[in-house]
């Protein structure tokens, strides 16, 4: 169960975080706490696996990964662990789930490819179907645009203003 | 933002060493910037003119926290949208108007958009979809939720 002071926490870090000389120190005085207390809970999130990771998100578009696809796979439940092996053993790959299937959308597995240009993008998919072997269908979704792409909204807090 | 209508943004060999440095961790220290100047040879006021002007231009998006939904007790699904092109700008904007909604592409297939939603339980997001459900120009609305995942890691080797 998460506390309210690991709710504050976590809001917080889930944005940008200030380009200052102490970013830690900044956040924790917004959210009313001590940075020793912030730094430890960070560490202890990231230890237990809550936390993922605390990067740089980037524009994958602007640094010439223009072309992204969502690549939709029907493949035999025995398979599924196999395949989605294959698939995410490859850098361009970034997401790959098993998801519910539905009577118009037979596709059970997914993963996400990007590259340079369309043609990089095909290319992928047909090296992981060959790297797979057996004749399976799957169907290339390249998005033609992006709508929408931010952080998720956790938890709403209070923030101290300077 | 069709793809290929954005130049490719030149970066320089520093650019690129900052880049990959960030796509790990920072330090949970006091001074995240001065460490990581550190390592790269570099001086600490040098590191954040370049992060700032990186974010200026749009190649850094953010620098944050990245949560496992579900270990966080929340919840994410993704969506497909059966729209009609005709009414696709109102359905986009009011899709995107729910801050729930972390992603939305359109998409070249029969479910022509697609959306993630990140939201604190299921009850939120089986109202959020009722709600979208009843857009006009919306002709089917099918939830794809994940069944298992099998990767989560962006890398982009620059």
């Amino acid at each position: 169960m998460l506390s309210k002071l690991d709710k504050s926490i976590i809001s917080v870090i889930s944005k940008d975080i200030p380009l200052a000389a102490e970013p830690f120190r900044e956040m924790a005085e917004a959210i009313g706490v001590d940075e020793a207390v912030l730094l430890k809970r960070i560490r202890s999130y990231k230890k237990t696996g809550l936390m993922r990771k605390f990067t740089a998100v980037l524009n994958h578009r602007k640094l010439g990964f223009t072309h992204n696809a969502m690549v939709v796979w029907d493949i035999p439940e025995k398979m599924v662990e196999r395949a989605a092996g294959i698939m995410a053993s490859f850098d361009e790959v970034s997401h790959c789930y098993e998801r519910e299937i539905k009577d118009d959308w037979n596709f059970n597995l997914y993963c996400m490819v990007h590259g340079r240009s369309k043609f990089g993008c095909i290319n992928i998919v047909k090296k992981i179907a060959n790297k797979i072997g057996h004749v399976v269908q799957y169907s290339i979704l390249f998005s033609t645009r992006e709508e929408k792409k931010t952080g998720a909204n956790y938890f709403t807090v209070k923030v101290n203003s300077k | 933002m069709n793809p290929g209508s954005k130049a490719k943004h030149k970066l320089s060999a520093l650019d690129k060493r900052i880049l990959n440095r960030l796509g790990e961790d920072i330090p949970f220290g006091k001074k995240p910037w001065e460490i990581i100047a550190r390592e790269l040879k570099i001086k600490e006021e040098a590191l954040l003119k370049r992060l700032a002007l990186l974010k200026q231009k749009g190649i850094i998006r953010r620098i944050s926290a990245t949560f496992s939904p579900r270990k966080i007790d929340f919840t994410s699904t993704l969506v497909g949208v059966k729209a009609s092109p005709k009414w696709m700008t109102s359905v986009i904007k009011k899709i995107n108007s729910y801050p729930e909604v972390t992603h939305n592409y359109r998409r070249e297939s029969v479910y022509n958009l697609w959306f993630t939603l990140v939201a604190r339980n299921r009850k939120r997001i089986d109202r959020v979809l009722r709600e979208i459900g009843r857009v006009k120009g919306i002709e089917k609305l099918s939830e794809f939720p994940a069944i298992k995942t099998f990767k989560i890691k962006v890398k982009f080797t620059l």
